[in-house]
């Protein structure tokens, strides 16, 4: 939290209902189960995310992160196509740090991993709301209809440019700040 | 009996060959000498890997590695055809320094979980010596496989899962830290296609903020121990070491030593292996203060601070000293109360 520019860092361990939502997963064809091993296998039981100001700040935490943990994964979470709108953010699966593992814990219940987001404010907002209407698990609520999802991507688009004018702005007055100081 | 399979390949440096000479395996019996000498190395080696490291992505983040889905194929069908495609990889990265090896791939079950130990032997000479009461026979031989040397490689892997586990491991490698001979990382960056699970960065910043919160809460000749400690380590840059060893190469006493350890999460922490790194520790450890009971307080850059300050002990007076700087004045503060 030392870090400039980080509005807020969290941390969560995956509800006993949402993992075995996930464990549940089937895939087609055939709808076979996705997860064999699910204990093993899923690997956000652990979760964190740290939220940032602006897109030049994700690559900035990047580093840091890249620094002091040591991936097995990594991506940029971004629509297949550049002309779709949806979810955006950086996902990391992470190691997880022994200095977490207090010796008294029965290593064999503790998750290998964590998985770790860095969003801007903007998507994350976005990411928030949308899974709250978007992928509601209640057996009442009707899937979206098209023009509900095309106001979906629509929000999305509005944040992305959001956080491309916002970026813009911090980075031209960094550049500013820069050249005054020379 | 834990081990269920064993084979053994002559591996021959084949980095860079456009003809690399073929691999010659077989399986080993799991009875007699040589079982026996396997089955203790398997045992052992829990104790004897003691470098924390972890499979690495792909360069764009994949949660793909060449070197653990071999271990992995192996893992789910122990056959020889499948261990051979690892010591082919060995030998791929294997370059004319490190010579000829004896590659060894154990597996056994331990409980639930699957536990694979790879070890490498490298290739010495030897004289054998036969004595009775009217004769001595001697006899040079040559491609003799010994475990005490310093080359000596080994990595265990050990998880209940074939498809999600054996992302991370333990290995062996006392070239670590040679400035001599074949890169010490062929066997772990370039082979096992890894790195060291702690980085340097998160090991170093471990001992670094152990240090200052263990010199806050010390009695006096215990910070002293620990404050000179600071300022020598620059000169450990680039080493692998763990706290533990950074206590003994800087001569700490028990005292000191378990101060340090004692600001730890968990003892075990003090034996992680990393790579010390100059510049996270001098950022964390960035100035030595020393205060006197005279109200003064004397502050430099840990590394320079004996340079910046000459001290000598007050003669007839106990405990005493005198310390004497001298330069341009730059700046002054007013600070904050403690």
């Amino acid at each position: 939290m030392s870090e400039p520019r980080v509005d807020r860092i969290t941390a969560r361990a995956k509800g006993i209902a949402s993992f075995i939502r996930k464990a549940g997963t089937l895939v087609q064809p055939k709808n076979r189960a996705k997860y064999s091993e699910p204990l093993a296998q899923i690997q956000d039981q652990i979760g964190a995310r740290i939220i940032t100001f602006y897109k030049s700040d994700v690559q900035r935490l990047d580093e840091i992160v890249t620094k002091y943990f040591t991936p097995i994964e990594f991506r940029d979470r971004v629509p297949d196509s550049e002309w779709e709108f949806g979810y955006f953010g950086r996902h990391y699966v992470l190691l997880l740090p022994t200095d977490v593992i207090d010796e008294t814990m029965d290593r064999a219940k503790i998750p290998d991993f964590f998985e770790l987001q860095v969003k801007t404010l903007f998507q994350h907002a976005w990411s928030e709301a949308d899974h709250d209407l978007g992928y509601k698990p209640d057996s009442d609520s009707k899937p979206l209809s098209k023009d509900e999802k095309r106001k979906l991507a629509y929000t999305s688009a509005q944040a992305w440019g959001a956080d491309e004018m916002f970026d813009e702005l911090f980075r031209s007055k960094m550049f500013a700040v820069g050249s005054s100081q020379e | 009996m834990s081990v269920r399979h064993i084979h053994t390949f002559l591996v021959h440096p084949g980095k860079g060959s456009a003809t690399p000479a073929s691999i010659v395996g077989t399986q080993v019996p799991l009875t007699g000498g040589m079982f026996n000498l396997l089955d203790g190395i398997y045992a052992k080696s829990d104790t004897e890997c003691d470098v924390d490291i972890a499979f690495v992505p792909t360069a764009d983040g994949k949660q793909t590695n060449a070197c653990r889905d071999l271990i992995l194929a192996y893992l789910a069908k122990p056959d020889l055809v499948k261990a051979q495609a690892i010591a082919s990889r060995l030998a791929g990265h294997t370059d004319g320094r490190s010579g000829l090896g004896l590659l060894f791939l154990i597996v056994g079950k331990e409980g639930r979980e699957h536990k694979i130990v790879l070890s490498r032997f490298p290739t010495d000479s030897a004289i054998y010596v036969d004595e009775n009461p009217k004769a001595l026979t001697v006899e040079f031989l040559e491609r003799v496989f010994m475990k005490n040397k310093t080359s000596y490689k080994a990595v265990v892997y050990q998880h209940a899962s074939l498809k999600a586990g054996f992302c991370a491991g333990r290995a062996v490698d006392k070239q670590l830290n040679s400035l001599l001979g074949e890169p010490s990382n062929y066997w772990i960056s370039d082979f096992l296609l890894s790195d060291f699970r702690t980085t340097p960065a998160m090991g170093t910043r471990r001992l670094a903020v152990a240090i200052r919160d263990a010199v806050k809460k010390s009695a006096l000749p215990i910070k002293q121990e620990l404050t000179a400690a600071g300022t020598l380590a620059g000169g450990l840059a680039g080493q692998h070491l763990s706290i533990a060893d950074f206590a003994m190469r800087m001569g700490l006493s028990k005292e000191a030593r378990d101060a340090i350890i004692g600001e730890l999460n968990s003892p075990a922490l003090a034996q992680e292996i990393f790579r010390f790194d100059a510049g996270t520790f001098r950022s964390l450890v960035a100035y030595k203060a020393v205060e006197l009971n005279n109200g003064a307080m004397l502050m430099a850059d840990s590394e320079r601070f004996d340079d910046v300050f000459q001290k000598e002990a007050v003669e007839g007076v106990r405990d005493q000293v005198k310390f004497t700087t001298e330069g341009v004045i730059v700046d002054e503060k007013l600070r904050t109360a403690r």
